[in-house]
């Protein structure tokens, strides 16, 4: 150990972990922000690749397309990262509970994050379109929701909301692991204190749990929010970017976040230079972001 | 000295499965048979054309190997040429829809004008001259209906020729429905997923309907940001009319089988689909009669519907076995097996002469009996660029379908997108 970095063997054990890293993240990396300055299409191109400087992200910036789409997922990340937070914590304190069949609960809230995103796309669709609207029990007690008008996914809002839905329904379960495993580090003796002392429940929860949670909320904030910006398969398969809306005087797709828009930009428009710009611009937001989420949580933190 | 030999063993291990993979590669390329790798865009013909393909390349000593993508699934073959394409690895044979695409590759689609199957078909893909397309098929839409409810509501389908026709017909239907046992008159979808339908085949009634084949008068005209207000307002009258008596859940919300599906179960008189939809109603249990009638766009009678090639088989250029491919395609033409894989086994409307077999589902009879009377106009939408069809006309149709904006308004939208175009 002592030798420590210019052992030979060292290298060599690392060699694999580094070389695979390498190939798949590093360099395509950095190609991806080489052809982002160019006009690359992946096409036989007779004039060859040409340097075109920021034209790409210039081009992309003035898109009211990909304004809007940057704008919807910063809503959309927003209340999915709320909507999961708090479905999942209440789920974890639920089955740290004294419950019967807990492990079973557990088990079972977990269950749909193992489900391909793409196939949950299409489920929650025939959900949305075809039961909720026939399901007899919801018709008679409010009748309006049969209204071909009035289904989930034919109204720009509406259809947001089922792609979070969709989406909370999928990774709450994972999230609700991580809140269970901080609630279960939480020492005995602070509840057992607070009992004698005679507080509530809820200033239990308030004072205690919440507090003594803080790292979790750290991780389980930031995967949320990497999940959420990153949202594409439910997307695709649950509304395909649909239904349409005007921005800016333009019409466009009402409900295409990001990663929806950089691949149609690269495979519909055909602009693989201009969406792999997109996905640098993209890159970069989300690190900014996740750095200031992350930091903020730390403070909170409570160290033992 | 012990260990510099183990570091030496490690890396001869290291360093033999790096080549390990170019070895096998090899091996494979000297090996006994070469293979031919065809991408084709039609699921439903998947496993017919497996099964063709199998035989076909037992008997002339190829492996071939085909690789099918689209249907509901939203992978292009443009998309699969433009990864293999980066990944150095393109396809020998593969499909293009028309010319917008074949100008995306025209780079490695070889010259074909010398084969002899130019000589036996009408609509092989030409461009600048020269033949660079073998037609898959032929194809046909127009308003697909119910011929038993038509006869039921006493409408005559051979009086539906314009707008004033079909609004007439329309409104006695609705009418009727609940005697007819119908939930709407027309299966229309219009969501954003189904914007191949609104965008790219009902778009293509305001390009060529009523003109004859091959015409690009109008096609012309928009591209260069000219729009006869005239033409496109009758458009935007009949697609409001489609929109009108749709099926509102299924013109907002559904997907291909909802819209398909209404028209099979006889929930609806008219499906806006082509031929390629008898699979699916026939898999649904569907017996009734149908049959085409021509799209009404205009005020005009425009007594035809829309029949051409969807695709066309283009071989690399940079292939390796450019002559099985050549032979492969040519076989289609030429062999009995060939016609009763195209016809027989994939139910597709031959694009050939000598083949002398005939479809047997009721749709595929109907456009090839249009087409015998001559009784066609043609499919103009791809010299409109896939991005525009589907980013800029489709949400602009769905908007239409919504009821957001009114019929005013669309046809303004429709207007500022083509004078965008120039």
């Amino acid at each position: 150990m002592n030798k420590g970095k210019h052992d030979p063997i060292f290298w060599l054990f690392l060699a694999p972990a580094i070389i695979a890293f390498l190939m798949v993240i590093i360099i395509p990396f950095l190609m991806g922000i080489f052809y982002s300055l160019t006009d690359w299409t992946s096409r036989p191109q007779p004039g060859g690749l040409q340097f075109v400087g920021l034209k790409n992200f210039i081009e992309s910036i003035q898109d009211p397309s990909f304004l809007y789409s940057f704008l919807l997922t910063f809503v959309y990340t927003f209340i999915n990262m709320l909507l999961i937070n708090i479905v999942a914590f209440g789920l974890a304190l639920l089955v740290t509970a004294k419950l019967k069949f807990k492990n079973i609960y557990r088990a079972g809230f977990f269950l749909p994050n193992l489900v391909g995103g793409l196939i949950l796309g299409y489920i929650w669709q025939f959900i949305f379109n075809i039961v909720i609207p026939n399901l007899p029990v919801l018709s008679t007690i409010y009748p309006a929701i049969a209204e071909p008008a009035n289904l989930m996914l034919a109204n720009r809002n509406s259809a947001v909301m089922a792609i979070v839905i969709a989406g909370s329904w999928q990774y709450s379960g994972y999230i609700m692991m991580i809140y269970i495993a901080a609630i279960l580090s939480v020492p005995e003796e602070l509840f057992e204190a607070a009992k004698i002392d005679g507080a509530s429940p809820f200033k239990k929860l308030l004072h205690i749990t919440i507090p003594m949670t803080a790292q979790a909320f750290t991780i389980t904030l930031f995967l949320t929010l990497v999940q959420s910006f990153k949202q594409f398969d439910v997307n695709v398969s649950l509304t395909g970017g649909g239904p349409s809306t005007q921005f800016m005087g333009k019409f466009m797709r009402g409900t295409e976040l990001l990663a929806l828009d950089i691949y149609n930009t690269a495979f519909t428009s055909n602009s693989l230079a201009q969406s792999q710009a997109r996905s640098v611009l993209f890159f970069v937001v989300l690190v900014v972001i996740s750095l200031i989420q992350v930091r903020q949580n730390k403070r909170k933190e409570i160290e033992l | 000295m012990k260990k510099i030999l183990v570091v030496l063993v490690l890396l001869t291990a290291l360093v033999g499965t790096a080549f390990a993979g170019g070895n096998q590669e090899g091996v494979k390329d000297s090996g006994v048979r070469p293979t031919l790798e065809l991408l084709q865009n039609k699921p439903e013909i998947d496993a017919a054309l497996k099964t063709y393909a199998k035989a076909w390349g037992e008997a002339n000593g190829v492996d071939v190997v085909i690789k099918t993508v689209g249907g509901s699934v939203d992978v292009t073959v443009d998309q699969m040429l433009t990864v293999g394409y980066a990944a150095g690895d393109l396809p020998d044979v593969f499909v293009f829809p028309g010319v917008d695409d074949y100008k995306k590759w025209s780079e490695v689609i070889l010259d074909v004008s010398d084969q002899k199957w130019v000589k036996d078909t009408a609509v092989e893909f030409v461009y600048d001259g020269k033949v660079y397309g073998f037609p898959v098929a032929v194809e046909g839409w127009g308003m697909a209906y119910n011929a038993e409810i038509l006869k039921a509501a006493g409408v005559d389908p051979a009086s539906l020729v314009n707008l004033s026709a079909y609004k007439a017909a329309f409104e006695k239907m609705d009418s009727m429905k609940a005697e007819l046992g119908l939930d709407s008159v027309v299966s229309m979808a219009a969501s954003i997923s189904m914007s191949w339908v609104t965008a790219h085949h009902n778009f293509n009634s305001l390009l060529s309907n009523g003109l004859p084949y091959g015409d690009l008068s109008v096609v012309n005209g928009l591209l260069a940001g000219k729009v006869d207000m005239d033409r496109l307002e009758q458009y935007a009258e009949w697609v409001g009319l489609l929109f009108k008596y749709a099926d509102q859940a299924v013109l907002t919300t559904g997907d291909y089988d909802a819209q398909v599906g209404a028209f099979a179960s006889g929930k609806a008189v008219f499906l806006h689909q082509g031929n390629w939809a008898d699979g699916n109603i026939e898999g649904a249990g569907a017996t009734f009669k149908r049959a085409f009638a021509p799209h009404g766009s205009m005020n005009a009678a425009t007594d035809g519907i829309f029949v051409a090639a969807p695709a066309y088989y283009a071989i690399n250029k940079d292939s390796k076995v450019i002559d099985f491919a050549k032979q492969f395609l040519n076989d289609l033409v030429y062999t009995d097996d060939g016609h009763n894989y195209m016809v027989k086994e994939a139910g597709m409307i031959p694009a050939y002469s000598t083949v002398k077999l005939s479809p047997t589902s009721p749709l595929s009879q109907s456009v090839q009996k249009w087409a015998a009377d001559g009784k066609v106009y043609s499919w103009s939408q791809y010299y409109f660029s896939e991005d525009f069809r589907n980013n800029t006309l489709g949400p602009i149709y769905n908007q239409f379908a919504g009821g957001n904006i009114n019929e005013t308004q669309f046809v303004a939208a429709l207007k500022g997108a083509f004078e965008g175009l120039k």
